[in-house]
């Protein structure tokens, strides 16, 4: 790319961060209770006339049928499992995450990049190589994390319902009870969710506390939260998608 | 000691004429009762799955594409190149990892990131290149060609079709100076040998 094309789009992107709408990522291991720590916080945002979009993980509607339809014939290995989660992932931050944060609205990701990076993490995947599969990444202004032990969210996948067969990884265990090799298989994503909730700097939230108490605390981290620069973060996802779409209508 | 394997020869380009090219050399393989077996683009059935469902992809990127790209391969490794590998037979790729990146690159997409998402592909014993200058008629099927270019072409991709032509050429022009890859003039090029 040329160096006036670049220094075009960052000085665009420099415009543009102080209006822009914050991406907020809500991670942890199945059972976590994080969908309903997500509801109501978009329920308070929009109480307070915020334009809130939700996006949830393997949900483009371009890539989900072909993941789904793979799933149910359990024929995807590791390295499949990862490229085709990555692929609906780049999609739906093209098609649904950017533009919406472009104009102002806030994104409310219902799991994010860090559930790819977990689970292909604990499929024994190589880090490096899922990082780059992801890349370039799309850094959220605020990542809750949503902490339980692997023996609380069996109990409460258990409660509910029988995990699917990926969901219980029994792709990687090889155990015929589900149930089983979910609580090995969790146990393998929580270690992995920890050390990212370490180095990406998360907000713990303990979810083994009533949900009122873990919504307060979202609010009030929430309201602490400072916007990250996309000069200084996301400088690459958006130059390339302000590349592609220069001739379009989504950039307003 | 390391166990015997087959060979795998990789047949890559930026046309549609790879596969008529592809054919030719299993053609040039059987004649020499080698056993052989062959792996082409889509094998997976995720292309075809997603031009049943949408018609013309008009939105994905060229980094989704490429993704989508990789995910045939895994599917092709698995089930196509490394069982015929073990086998010891011969098996053709056609395409490989070559036109993905040529494509990739031409599209704009970091030669970086391009090389470290293939890094999971083994790197084929023989690399041939298939140019618009080999006599073959052009193939009827649908090609990861046609796909990525109709694919960008018909969305929001700013890059005129003749500068994606030209610089997918370019990689695979710098491969083939670094001896990389070998253009396949006609089947009896190809090494039949160990």
């Amino acid at each position: 790319m040329h160096q006036r094309e670049l220094r075009r789009w960052r000085e665009l992107l420099r415009q543009r961060n102080a209006t822009r709408g914050l991406l907020v990522a809500f991670e942890g291991p199945d059972g976590s209770g994080k969908t309903t720590q997500r509801k109501l916080f978009k329920s308070w945002l929009k109480q307070q006339g915020r334009h809130v979009v939700v996006t949830k993980w393997n949900s483009s509607a371009l890539i989900k049928p072909i993941v789904k339809v793979r799933k149910q014939a359990r024929a995807l290995s590791p390295e499949e499992f990862c490229l085709l989660h990555a692929a609906d992932f780049r999609h739906r931050v093209e098609t649904e995450v950017l533009p919406t944060l472009w104009h102002g609205g806030t994104v409310i990701a219902d799991r994010y990049l860090f559930t790819g990076l977990a689970r292909d993490a604990a499929r024994g995947l190589d880090f490096d190589w899922i990082l780059h599969a992801y890349a370039p990444i799309l850094w959220p202004d605020l990542v809750f994390y949503f902490a339980v032990s692997p023996h609380t969210s069996a109990m409460r996948i258990a409660a509910t319902r029988e995990p699917s067969y990926y969901e219980a990884g029994q792709d990687i265990t090889g155990m015929d009870n589900p149930l089983d090799s979910y609580t090995q298989f969790t146990s393998r994503v929580i270690r992995e969710y920890e050390s990212l909730a370490l180095v990406f700097q998360f907000v713990t939230i303990d979810a083994e506390r009533t949900i009122d108490e873990q919504h307060q605390q979202v609010r009030q981290h929430f309201a602490q939260a400072q916007r990250r620069s996309w000069l200084d973060f996301n400088i690459e996802p958006l130059v390339e998608w302000l590349s592609q779409h220069a001739q379009g209508s989504q950039l307003g | 000691m390391r166990a015997k394997r087959g060979r795998l020869i990789a047949v890559d380009g930026s046309t549609a004429q790879v596969i008529p090219a592809a054919k030719d050399v299993v053609r040039a393989l059987a004649a020499a009762k080698i056993p052989r077996g062959v792996s082409t683009w889509d094998a997976s059935g995720i292309f075809t799955d997603l031009f049943a469902a949408n018609g013309v992809m008009r939105d994905p990127s060229a980094r989704t594409l490429t993704l989508l790209y990789a995910a045939d391969l895994a599917f092709r490794l698995r089930w196509q190149i490394r069982p015929a590998l073990e086998e010891q037979r011969f098996v053709i790729a056609a395409p490989y990892v070559e036109t993905a990146k040529a494509l990739g690159m031409a599209a704009g997409l970091p030669r970086k990131w391009l090389d470290e998402l293939f890094r999971f592909a083994p790197r084929a014993d023989d690399s041939y290149l298939v140019t618009e200058s080999a006599t073959h008629a052009p193939a009827r099927a649908r090609t990861y060609l046609d796909c990525f270019s109709a694919t960008l072409q018909g969305g929001s991709g700013v890059i005129p079709p003749g500068d994606m032509r030209a610089r997918s050429l370019a990689y695979l022009a710098s491969l083939e100076k670094r001896r990389r890859i070998v253009r396949l003039q006609s089947a009896a090029d190809v090494v039949l040998g160990p």
